[in-house]
C-alpha cells in the first residue's frame, strides 16, 4: 500500500527524519506513537504526499506520488489534519460537503449527499449538520472534519489510505473509541489507516501494527505485542512502567509510574 | 442544498433589467418617444419614426455608459471575491490591498510620461498602453502584497493590510508627483482617474472589458469549490484534489488584469469588490460556489445603480462615482472591522 525507504527529512538544518523505512500492508491499522517532537507528524505528512521534495523514496499503490493524477489520488486517500481553521462561517453539511468535491462538478448528485449522511452519522454529527460551524466545541469541529474525509473515501475504489494526526485531540471518552472503532472497521475492509496516537493503551488495543518513533528514528516496529514492551517504552519516552495483560482482549495494558 | 443558486441567479438578472431599463430613461435629456425598447429597436429595424437625437443619446450616450457599469461593477466585484478567497479573509479587496492604488499609479506614469513613447508606437495601441500600464501596475501591487503577506499556506491579515498601506501610499505620492508634471489637459484626465467616472464609456472599451470579462470569467466563475476547500488549508484543499498553488497563480493573474482594465477605463472606483461580498456572506454565508457567481450580477447592479444616482441627483452636474461607493464603502470596512473585534474577544 505505503512503502518508504530511508526516508530523511531536514528543516533549516535541523533534521527531522533520519532515514525511515516504513511499510504499511491492505487491512493494516498503523499507529505512530513516540515522544514529542520524534517526527510523527512530519513522517505522516511525508506518507501524505504534503512535503513535495521527499516524496522519491515513497510509493504509494507501486507508484511514485508524481505519477500519481492529484484527483485520481484524492479518490484514494485522504488526510485528517492535526491543525484546522476553526473560523470556516459555513453550515456544518457544507464543511462536510467539501469531501465530495473531488467528485462533482456544480451541484452534489445524490451519491454525494448520501455519503455525507452516512458519514456524519458515523461520526456523530448529524444532529448537527444545521449549525454553524464556527459556533461549534474544539472535539465537535474534530468530528466534522472527520467526517469530512470520510466522506471523501466513500466510493467504489478497493483499496483506500486514510492518514490521522492525532484524531482524538478534544474527544471525549466516548468518541475516542466510536472513531477508532470507526477506522478498524475501516481498516477491516481491506483499506489501510495511518494514525498518530499518544495513548498507547488505544494503541495497544486498535493497532494491528505499533512504529515507535524517537528522534527522527524508528525506535521499534511489529505488533503491538512486539512494540508496547516496558523496555521499549521506558527507552522512549525516558518513564517508567509495567505492562500488564487485558483480562479479556489480552492486548497489552501499560501502566505508568513506579 | 444548493439547487436554490439558479433562482437567485434569475431573481438577480431580473433585477439587473429592470435597472438597466430605469437607468436608460433617467438623465438629463428626456426622450421624445416614450419607450426606450423602441428606440433600442430602431438600431436594428431601422424604424423612421424615432428622433435621430433620441437615437443617438441612447446608442452613444447612455447605452455604453449603462453597459460600462455593468461590466465595470461585475468585474470589481468578482475580484474582491476571488482575492479574498485566495487572502482567505474578508477585507483582501482590490482597493484595501493596494491593487487599484498600483494600477492608478501605473496609469497616471503611462499618461504623463508616455508622450514621448506615443510617437514610437501605432495608434490602435494608444489606448492599450494606459490598460497595460494599469494591468503592470495591479499585477505589480498584488505580487508585492501577496509576497509579503503569505507564507506556509496563510495570510497575515495585519501584514495584508500593512502592505495594502505600503502600495497605496506609495502611488499617491507618485500620482501626486505626476500631477505637478502634468500638463493641462492631462491634468484632466489624472483627476477623471482618481476619482473614477462612467462618462468616457465608449463601445471600443465595452468590447474590450467584455474580452476581459469573458476570458477571466471562464475559469474563474467555476473556481468557487475550490475557494471553499482552502479555507481548510491549502494543503487540506490539496488533499480534496484541488490544484492550489496553479489556482493562486492564475487568480492573482487575472484580478490584476480585471482590476487593470477596469481601471484604465473607468479610474479607481473603489469598495464594489467589497460591499458586494460583504453583502452576498450576510445572506448566504461564505460558500463561494453561491457567492461567487451572484458577485458578478450584484457587482454590475450596484455600480449601476450608484452610476445613476451620481447623474442624476445634482443633474446636470455628475457627482463622481467614486466618492458615492466610498460612501457605501467605509461603514462596510467598519462593520467588517467590529464584527473582527468580536470574533477576536476584545
Amino acid at each position: 500500500m505505503v512503502k518508504g525507504h530511508k526516508i530523511r527529512y531536514s528543516h533549516k538544518n535541523y533534521s527531522i527524519l533520519k532515514g525511515v523505512d516504513v511499510s504499511v500492508e491492505y487491512g493494516d491499522m498503523l499507529v505512530i506513537v513516540g515522544p514529542n517532537g520524534a517526527g510523527k507528524s512530519t513522517l505522516l505528512n511525508v506518507l501524505a504526499n504534503e512535503i513535495a521534495r521527499n516524496t522519491e523514496e515513497v510509493y504509494f499503490k507501486q507508484k511514485h506520488f508524481r505519477e500519481w493524477d492529484i484527483l485520481d489520488l484524492s479518490k484514494n486517500k485522504a488526510k485528517f489534519s492535526q491543525h484546522y481553521n476553526g473560523d470556516i462561517p459555513l453550515p456544518v453539511q457544507e464543511v462536510v460537503l467539501m469531501g465530495r468535491y473531488p467528485y462533482y462538478n456544480s451541484l452534489p448528485g445524490s451519491a454525494d449527499l448520501s455519503a455525507i449522511e452516512e458519514a456524519m452519522k458515523e461520526t456523530g454529527i448529524w444532529e448537527l449538520r444545521e449549525r454553524e460551524y464556527t459556533l461549534l466545541s474544539g472535539g465537535e469541529k474534530q468530528r466534522v472534519h472527520l467526517a469530512r474525509v470520510m466522506a471523501q473515501l466513500k466510493n467504489e475504489v478497493v483499496h483506500k489510505l486514510v492518514l490521522l494526526d492525532e484524531p482524538l485531540n478534544n474527544l471525549d471518552v466516548k468518541h475516542q473509541y466510536l472513531v477508532l472503532e470507526l477506522m478498524r472497521a475501516f481498516a477491516g475492509r481491506g483499506n489501510t489507516v495511518v494514525t498518530v496516537l499518544h495513548d498507547l493503551n488505544l494503541a495497544a488495543r486498535y493497532a494491528t501494527r505499533v512504529l515507535m518513533m524517537k528522534n527522527g528514528q524508528v525506535l521499534a516496529q511489529g505488533t503491538p505485542g512486539e512494540v508496547l514492551t516496558a523496555e521499549i517504552i521506558s527507552e522512549a519516552y525516558a518513564f517508567p512502567c509495567s505492562i500488564w495483560a487485558h483480562p479479556v482482549r489480552h492486548h497489552p495494558v501499560i501502566l505508568f509510574g513506579n | 442544498m444548493k439547487n436554490q443558486l439558479p433562482w437567485y441567479l434569475l431573481v438577480s438578472f431580473l433585477v439587473m433589467l429592470a435597472l438597466v431599463w430605469l437607468s436608460l430613461h433617467l438623465g438629463v435629456y428626456r426622450f421624445e418617444e416614450v419607450s426606450v425598447l423602441k428606440i433600442v429597436g430602431s438600431f436594428f429595424t431601422g424604424d423612421p419614426s424615432v428622433s435621430s437625437t433620441d437615437a443617438y443619446i441612447i446608442g452613444k450616450v447612455r447605452l455604453p455608459r449603462v453597459v460600462m457599469a455593468l461590466l465595470v461593477g461585475s468585474i470589481l466585484a468578482v475580484a474582491g471575491t476571488c482575492l479574498q478567497g485566495i487572502f482567505k479573509n474578508p477585507l483582501a479587496t482590490p482597493d484595501l490591498i493596494g491593487v487599484t492604488s498600483g494600477a492608478t499609479l501605473m496609469a497616471a506614469v503611462t499618461i504623463v510620461l508616455g508622450e514621448s513613447v506615443r510617437a514610437f508606437i501605432p495608434e490602435v495601441l494608444h489606448h492599450s498602453l494606459v490598460s497595460l500600464g494599469a494591468f503592470m501596475g495591479a499585477l505589480g501591487a498584488i505580487s508585492v502584497v501577496y509576497f509579503i503577506a503569505s507564507g506556509n499556506g496563510k495570510t497575515n491579515v495585519v501584514m495584508m493590510l500593512l502592505a495594502g498601506v505600503a502600495v497605496s501610499s506609495l502611488g499617491f505620492a507618485l500620482v501626486g508627483f505626476m500631477t505637478y508634471l502634468a500638463k493641462d489637459e492631462q491634468l484632466r484626465d489624472l483627476t477623471f482617474w482618481n476619482l473614477g467616472s462612467l462618462g468616457g464609456a465608449t463601445w471600443t472599451k465595452n468590447a474590450i472589458l467584455a474580452v476581459v470579462m469573458l476570458g477571466t470569467y471562464s475559469f474563474l466563475i467555476f473556481k468557487g469549490k475550490a475557494l471553499n476547500a482552502m479555507m481548510l488549508g491549502e494543503k487540506d484543499a490539496e488533499h480534496l484534489g484541488i490544484r492550489v498553488e496553479r489556482i493562486k497563480r492564475l487568480t492573482v493573474l487575472f484580478t490584476a488584469l480585471m482590476v487593470g482594465t477596469a481601471v484604465a477605463f473607468s479610474g479607481s472606483i473603489g469598495f464594489v469588490g467589497l460591499i458586494i461580498p460583504y453583502i452576498l456572506r450576510l445572506l448566504f454565508n461564505s460558500d463561494y460556489t453561491v457567492i461567487l457567481p451572484l458577485s458578478a450580477v450584484w457587482g454590475a447592479i450596484l455600480l449601476l445603480a450608484a452610476d445613476t444616482v451620481s447623474r442624476t441627483i445634482a443633474a446636470p452636474a455628475e457627482l463622481p462615482i467614486g466618492i458615492l461607493t466610498a460612501l457605501l464603502g467605509a461603514p462596510v470596512f467598519i462593520a467588517i472591522l467590529v464584527r473582527y473585534k468580536k470574533s477576536m474577544g476584545w
